[in-house]
């Protein structure tokens, strides 16, 4: 009877708490809704009202409307997904190899692939600017696709080899006495078993890619190419006061493909996550 | 000879060699060569747009000797020390309250832990924008008009140094706690029930089993994710870029930014490599000295 008492005051501990921290985590998006559907008028009545006495949709429908805006949103989505399956597809049989195969130097591989991850994106794009630039490959989508690919591919060979140890190894055997190679067995047979992981490993590689900033700001000049994290950025260096709800519901649109995508998918990733967070 | 070897045996080639080739040529070309090449950088006269003419150590010389360095690593510290320490402390704290809620079969435990992985998702710089408008110090701002309607305020979130510090490790908590959180919450489900049935038996309260069997059990957990909390942190500078531009003054200009600044703005090619290599030393030194405590800790 006590404990029981004790465990419900300790609900009410608990549900006090979270509410606290979730109010921490909720607000900035409510607010940056609210913002989005002011007038300008009513962008400078600051907190007193939460819910505009006139809620609008024209800033939405005048960033949509712009078809500049609509290249970078499709700028960006080109680059992530691009960028994203190159990073998998580099990383699949490198990650079956570390799965399947027993090999010297093995382990201090994986790690170097791991420790790799720590190096900060600028201190690589640092001397790539330069090779870029003297191989006349600045200002072209393809090279940005390029490094999101070697950008993504640590994370993804982890989690691939995660995914990939899941799959009994006697499943891949019965098919090697029929005679298939394993090349073949990878691509008929692992490859498709391993889908949760893979896609896992892709979503969260495009979502990185999507939050990306430094390597599309750096390497493309002509605004035609720039995805909308770079967009944003140079909008927001030429708005004023009187413009915020049109920002508000420029980053409103900016975060919420991959918010949507994620929160839709999270249970698959963060169990991904945590695996891979367990075996390494 | 166990018997997963003689399987692998049997199955084909064990030549690892074709299956690595794409990630070591990734790794060869987009990650070894350029660290090498700042080392190389750094001792040169490179600018942005004219490759180097000549090496000497002038760089490292006129960067570590600059007035502005010192001011510079200060605020990277204090930016990365307040944020390790709160992104770890609200990661935990969130992390073994949904375990704790999860238990007891709580509803909402699943809403919540999606609500912290949606800001985490947030880009960069939609983050610093999005702060930047919670923190207009206008009297119209969301934060201060909210302050003001109780009588309170306003502050001076971005225009004062001290305050423009933590407006920007708050901005980075935000967005940063959902990695803490799955690493913490992993770890927490991997701790055996039965140490704190023992405790409970025993009369432990929870502040007591928090303390003897969580921490000491999530020990490596927080090892581990204090390394690579701090280095993300170090790296991270999209966030503060939109937020304050590194401002007021140098205030919140961290080493990333500065770097950045100097390689993109200043075009100081070679300057800007002493500055990467610092940055990359910063997050080894801080690595090799966790794993260092760590092992001389299980020893």
């Amino acid at each position: 009877m006590i404990a029981s008492k004790q465990a419900r005051l300790g609900d009410a501990a608990t549900y006090a708490l979270l509410t606290l921290l979730g109010l921490f985590f909720v607000a900035p998006f409510m607010w940056l809704f609210s913002l989005s559907i002011r007038t300008p008028a009513e962008v400078f009545l600051g907190a007193s009202r939460f819910i505009p006495e006139a809620p609008t949709l024209a800033n939405f429908q005048g960033i949509l409307s712009d078809p500049a805006f609509l290249t970078y949103l499709w700028n960006g989505l080109k680059l992530s997904v691009l960028g994203g399956g190159l990073a998998v597809t580099l990383a699949i049989p490198a990650a079956y190899s570390f799965s399947r195969l027993r090999w010297r130097g093995m382990s201090a591989l994986l790690v170097a692939i791991l420790a790799v991850q720590m190096i900060s994106p600028l201190v690589l794009l640092v001397p790539l600017y330069q090779w870029l630039s003297a191989l006349d490959l600045l200002n072209t989508q393809l090279t940005v696709i390029a490094i999101y690919g070697a950008l993504g591919m640590p994370l993804a060979v982890w989690l691939l080899k995660v995914a990939f140890d899941a799959i009994p190894v006697e499943i891949e055997e019965a098919a090697h006495v029929d005679g298939a190679t394993r090349w073949t067995v990878l691509i008929k047979l692992t490859l498709p078993l391993a889908r949760p992981g893979i896609a896992s490993a892709f979503i969260l590689a495009v979502v990185m890619n999507w939050s990306q900033f430094l390597v599309p700001f750096i390497l493309l000049e002509r605004d035609s190419d720039w995805p909308i994290s770079v967009a944003i950025f140079n909008f927001a260096g030429s708005t004023s006061a009187s413009t915020t709800q049109v920002l508000a519901a420029a980053c409103l649109i900016a975060l919420i493909p991959a918010v949507t995508v994620f929160v839709l998918l999270q249970r698959m990733i963060v169990s991904a996550l945590i695996s891979g967070a367990v075996k390494g | 000879m166990t018997g997963f070897q003689k399987k692998t045996k049997r199955f084909g080639s064990r030549d690892p060699l074709p299956w690595l080739a794409p990630a070591l040529l990734v790794l060869a070309a987009f990650y070894a060569v350029p660290v090498l090449d700042v080392v190389r950088l750094a001792f040169s006269d490179a600018t942005l747009f004219r490759p180097p003419s000549s090496y000497s150590l002038n760089s490292f010389v006129d960067v570590l000797t600059s007035s502005v360095l010192p001011d510079v690593l200060i605020t990277t510290l204090v930016f990365t020390g307040l944020s390790v320490i709160a992104l770890q402390c609200v990661g935990l704290t969130i992390a073994l309250l949904l375990v704790r809620g999860e238990r007891r079969h709580l509803p909402g435990m699943a809403s919540f832990r999606t609500l912290v992985l949606a800001a985490w998702v947030v880009p960069g710089i939609a983050n610093g924008l999005i702060w930047q408008m919670l923190f207009d110090e206008a009297p119209y701002g969301t934060l201060n008009s909210l302050l003001g309607s109780v009588g309170l305020g306003p502050i001076a979130w971005l225009s004062d140094p001290t305050m423009a510090m933590l407006s920007a490790v708050i901005a980075n908590v935000w967005q940063g706690t959902a990695f803490s959180m799955i690493v913490f919450y992993a770890a927490r489900k991997g701790v055996d029930e039965a140490l704190y049935e023992v405790a409970s038996v025993d009369g432990a309260n929870g502040w007591d089993k928090f303390w003897a069997i969580t921490v000491p059990q999530l020990r490596l957990a927080i090892a581990a994710n204090s390394i690579l909390v701090a280095v993300q942190t170090l790296n991270t500078f999209d966030s503060i870029l939109a937020l304050t531009g590194g401002g007021p003054g140098r205030a919140t200009e961290v080493l990333a930014l500065f770097t950045f600044n100097t390689v993109f703005y200043n075009l100081d090619l070679s300057g800007g490599s002493v500055l990467a290599l610092v940055l990359f030393a910063l997050g080894l030194g801080f690595a090799t000295l966790v794993f260092g405590w760590l092992r001389r800790d299980s020893t």
